[in-house]
């Protein structure tokens, strides 16, 4: 295994050139660094980020590729690889802060990687991959895309989550006060534990799984078909529980102490859905049309 | 009094509510003692019944294959290596933290009336909690909050706030616990109260050794 | 269950086995498999009283434990979790065949208001001594499903009239008075069983 670094200062003309390429706005003086790595089967790789974007796309099996601008000297990027195993890092040098230890990576990697990010405030996006993904950040915003097989751990302080037609993993979602939306989310389970944020899923509650969707303060909305096949439990301690659905059996006296609650099936009850909440509002709402 | 009504008001008497002509019929009527002896005999016989059976080899061949179909079972060489706590956390002081941090829900489970309470976290609620209520830092969360200062002051009130509503989430789902200690639904609750708090210390941490 | 329960020949602990399961260790998942698979397989077989349905719910069971073994924090609740996970997917297998969970509130056949039923067997013979775990193995079997649920939840299992309600949504009262009729209908097939046998000889 092999990798190559190249390191130049940036000229106007190239910034253009790049600007164009990569997507990515940065400012005269910026540095970009472009690295390769030949990998095998499902590769391990971590990228340490704190300030800037990390986008990680599917690319050549066999093959990562990383660009990396840097905003300035108090930054470098630190690599290293052991066989199927990669680590990027942005090493933060003395007097580094939120804009100028600022990276922004573009990387292109197997669509079997196992990926690994950790970001403080930058946004974080991983599209078509099928490893198993673990994402981490305080403020950074969370997007996996297009992603099946692998499981899905994500983990935020603040950011807002989103995920977008994932299937046959299993998703879990830590968040204190960030939005989760899941849109289109499927798998034998979906684990979703947030604080304050919201909890949006709007889905099908496909594939026989499970979905736990738990918050302290935060509402939790979720929009399925009218086809959905589901047993639902619903509770909020303090909050309001409301359904578009009908649901068979109706227990009306349930766990109703102080809060709100419904419990019941819909179809052939092949999902579990379990909406808890302290405080937040639940609302399991019928998708139209 | 005759035995059928006896019979259908036999579980309040065995909790000790009855009349009178109630315990005069049983203490007169052999039938009816003989069918509390017998109730009394089927519920003891009932523990005999717990894990009195052994599965098929084959159910669990079917449940590994589904393992491994899953992913949850894993070549030794894709075990990914878990991002955990413990194995970023260098610094000395945060062991006992973690380790309370860790054992503290399952022993808020099994003690919900707080006795020997082990977490340093919980201003006590009222008899009804306010979710609003803001759950003050314990000496260990002012340490971590020491620490992630040293960075940039603007985190440290985000950590702040952070650990109160953690903190916050932790006391309610106590509080609920006390209140109804079997429902597994807030027992649940807080488990994922201290995951979060985890979460935090792991981030927090995490971050301070860069 | 302790902390210092050991599995498989005194190598691995359960919290070690906990701990590698959730690292995706194959070993592990059998440890713990093999610690609790007697009570989760029992449970799933009294409460359906089929062994096809017990073998399928007891995967299902062990299946959604794995699933979410990365969550469970603690070993001592690790026994507790295994066995309200296994109570949810049999209820939940049971609603979606559509069995009743708990019995209507209908009165037990032949039983009329204010009557002694006729039962088999001398009045004043008590069971105890004349039955054993097979007989009343057999006898829970033959029960009703709705009755057979809340006595396994109460009797066998050891769950509380309050949990009982929150797992299968019913009052607690209502959860008494099935329980009371569900050792009464037992009484009378153990009784039933035991005449039969008795005429044979």
């Amino acid at each position: 295994m092999r990798n190559a670094v190249q390191t130049h200062r940036i000229t106007a003309a190239q910034f253009v050139i790049v600007l164009a390429l990569a997507g990515i706005a940065y400012a005269n003086g910026d540095v970009r660094k472009d690295l390769h790595f030949k990998v095998g089967k499902r590769p391990m790789i971590t990228i340490d980020n704190p300030y800037g974007a990390v986008v990680v796309r599917a690319g050549a099996a066999h093959e990562v590729v990383v660009t990396a601008i840097l905003h300035s000297d108090k930054v470098e990027v630190d690599q290293s690889q052991s066989h199927n195993r990669i680590e990027i890092i942005s090493h933060l040098l003395s007097g580094a802060d939120v804009n100028t230890g600022a990276v922004q990576y573009e990387v292109l990697v197997p669509a079997d990687t196992n990926l690994t990010v950790h970001s403080d405030n930058g946004r974080v996006h991983a599209e078509k991959l099928h490893g198993d993904l673990s994402l981490d950040g305080s403020n950074a915003a969370m997007e996996v895309v297009d992603c099946g097989g692998g499981h899905v751990h994500v983990k935020t302080l603040n950011g807002p989550v989103n995920l977008v037609n994932l299937h046959d993993g299993h998703v879990e979602v830590m968040s204190m006060g960030g939005d989760v939306m899941l849109n289109g989310v499927s798998g034998p389970l979906v684990n979703i534990n947030s604080n304050s944020g919201k909890i949006l899923y709007t889905g099908d509650f496909a594939g026989d799984g499970e979905y736990d969707f738990t918050s302290h303060t935060g509402d939790i909305e979720a929009i399925a078909p009218a086809y959905a096949s589901i047993d639902v439990f619903a509770r909020s301690n303090q909050g309001r529980v409301d359904s578009d659905f009908s649901l068979e059996p109706k227990h009306s006296s349930l766990y109703t102490r102080g809060g709100s609650a419904l419990v019941g099936t819909m179809g052939k009850a092949a999902s579990a859905v379990k909406l808890v909440s302290f405080s937040g509002k639940i609302h399991l709402k019928k998708r139209q049309n | 009094m005759n035995c059928g009504e006896f019979e259908r008001v036999l579980p309040e008497f065995l909790e000790g509510e009855h009349t009178r002509e109630q315990q005069a019929h049983f203490d007169s009527c052999s039938a009816c003692a003989n069918l509390r002896a017998d109730l009394d005999f089927i519920s003891s016989q009932a523990k005999l019944l717990v894990a009195s059976e052994e599965p098929r080899p084959a159910v669990w061949d079917a449940l590994e294959a589904r393992l491994r179909d899953e992913g949850l079972i894993r070549l030794p060489e894709f075990v990914t290596p878990k991002v955990s706590i413990f194995s970023r956390w260098r610094t000395a002081w945060l062991v006992p933290v973690a380790a309370a941090l860790v054992i503290a829900a399952g022993i808020k489970l099994y003690h919900p009336a707080g006795a020997g309470d082990p977490a340093p976290i919980s201003k006590q609620h009222g008899s009804n909690p306010t979710v609003a209520a803001v759950a003050p830092v314990s000496h260990e969360d002012q340490v971590l909050l020491n620490t992630v200062a040293t960075r940039v002051p603007a985190q440290r009130a985000r950590y702040r706030a952070d650990l109160e509503s953690a903190n916050s989430f932790i006391q309610d789902a106590e509080q609920s616990i006390k209140d109804d200690p079997n429902d597994i639904y807030t027992q649940q609750m807080l488990i994922n109260a201290y995951a979060q708090k985890q979460m935090l210390y792991d981030l927090a941490v995490d971050r301070s050794e860069q | 269950m302790t902390g210092a329960r050991r599995a498989q020949g005194d190598k691995l602990t359960e919290t070690e086995a906990i701990e590698r399961a959730k690292q995706g260790d194959g070993e592990a998942f059998k440890v713990l498999y093999d610690l609790h698979k007697r009570r989760v397989y029992s449970l799933c077989l009294r409460m359906t009283g089929n062994t096809a349905s017990a073998e399928d719910l007891t995967q299902e069971a062990f299946l959604q434990l794995f699933r979410k073994i990365s969550t469970f924090r603690g070993e001592s609740a690790f026994s507790t979790w295994l066995h309200r996970m296994s109570v949810n997917v049999v209820l939940m297998q049971l609603r979606k065949k559509g069995l009743p969970i708990v019995p209507l509130d209908e009165a037990t056949e032949g039983e009329e208001e204010g009557q002694v039923k006729k039962e088999p067997g001398a009045p004043d013979e008590r069971l105890a001594g004349s039955i054993d775990r097979l007989h009343l193995q057999r006898a829970v079997d033959e029960l009703p499903p709705g009755y057979r649920t809340i006595f396994v939840l109460h009797d066998v299992e050891g769950y509380e009239h309050n949990e009982i309600a929150d797992l299968v949504g019913c009052s607690i009262g209502n959860s008494k008075s099935q329980l009371h009729k569900a050792r009464i209908k037992l009484r009378e097939l153990l009784r039933m069983n035991r005449a039969e046998k008795a005429g044979k000889r």
